[in-house]
């Protein structure tokens, strides 16, 4: 690195491979109304997703929702104070971006000088669709850590996650990986 | 976009007739409105105010507009792929970056086109590249995709899918 200090301190390497907890991703199973809500958001008609007589006859054999679906089912219980209003209480002038949404099976923070963060892009690997009743699960993982310089002489680290989500009898679901720009 | 009629009755594409460099047809969705995005934050709570409250985008943030959300095109993308694969085919992998903003009044177009194609385990996997652009033909969120489609009097594709070992 151009000024000899690298910020992949043995501290985050440390957190390569660290697991969070695997949690329920939805708190009742997949329901018919929310899934009408996902679909009609993403403009997505697929008879698959809302006519039970023709799905019966798919390879899917009943309801299915889109692989992709499983991945924004982690919400926040009604047990706990309402996040929204605990937000801006906390932060009157919020941008809303932080609202916790329970903060479940939650990974530990980077903790870097390096404190701009940007997406630096995702993936999505499907291999079944959840099927309209199932209960998700999802477990995240710090998948990789590396360190790059930039032509400017400035330091970035990448941060890849991976969250993989499984059905109610362990078959996976999908997988998901993000990777983030620290800089 | 297709019906769900089209969706309903779509063709199967076979493996057979898809060729290196072939365009697949693109996705025309828009003009975007602060509706749909609106319906979107709703639908999967997110509360981000940038993509609903237009003070707060201009304002506090700096932005052009209310923004489209990164997290509706990358469910975009898995929708055009699982369509161009219906009705036995396989949608398996998309990966993507964000690189523009998506802002109301933008029509965009979804595309797709193949880099190669090759079998493994009596299955054809055919990788492209894809992205959502805009109505200046700015891409927005340029990447990659690998669908598995099924070969004329071949294997059917596994459901739930099984990728191939190696």
């Amino acid at each position: 690195m151009s000024c000899g200090k690298t910020f992949l301190t043995e501290e985050l390497k440390a957190l390569i491979g660290t697991t969070g907890e695997r949690v329920q991703a939805c708190l009742w199973g997949i329901e018919k109304e929310t899934l009408r809500k996902f679909t009609q958001a993403v403009m997505d008609p697929d008879p698959r997703f809302w006519d039970e007589e023709f799905a019966r006859g798919t390879k899917f054999g009943e309801l299915v929702t889109p692989g992709i679906f499983c991945t924004y089912l982690n919400k926040t219980p009604s047990s706990v104070e309402d996040p929204v209003t605990k937000g801006f209480r906390q932060n009157p002038v919020s941008d809303g971006f932080a609202i916790e949404r329970g903060g479940r099976g939650s990974l530990p923070r980077i903790r870097s000088e390096l404190v701009r963060i940007l997406n630096a892009g995702n993936e999505i690997e499907v291999l079944q669709y959840p099927h309209l009743g199932d209960v998700v699960f999802s477990q995240a993982k710090i998948a990789n850590i590396e360190e790059r310089g930039g032509r400017d002489g400035s330091h970035m680290l990448i941060v890849t996650n991976e969250t993989i989500f499984t059905n109610q009898k362990g078959e996976v679901l999908c997988i998901t990986r993000g990777s983030a720009i620290h800089r | 976009m297709p019906t769900s009629e089209e969706l309903r009755n779509k063709k199967q594409v076979y493996y057979d007739e898809i060729e290196e460099g072939q365009e697949m047809p693109p996705y025309v969705i828009g003009p975007m409105t602060p509706t749909h995005l609106f319906r979107w934050s709703g639908a999967i709570e997110n509360w981000h105010r940038i993509h609903y409250d237009q003070d707060f985008a201009i304002y506090h943030d700096g932005l052009p507009n209310i923004l489209g959300q990164g997290s509706w095109k990358q469910s975009v993308m898995p929708q055009y792929m699982k369509d161009l694969c219906l009705p036995d085919g396989w949608a398996w992998k998309v990966s993507f970056q964000h690189r523009a903003m998506i802002v109301p009044g933008d029509t965009l177009t979804v595309w797709a086109k193949v880099t190669s194609k090759y079998v493994k385990d009596g299955m054809g996997f055919v990788e492209m590249e894809c992205g959502i652009k805009n109505q200046d033909d700015m891409e927005t969120c340029p990447g990659n995709a690998t669908i598995v489609l099924p070969i004329r009097g071949g294997r059917a594709i596994p459901y739930p899918f099984v990728p191939p070992k190696g």
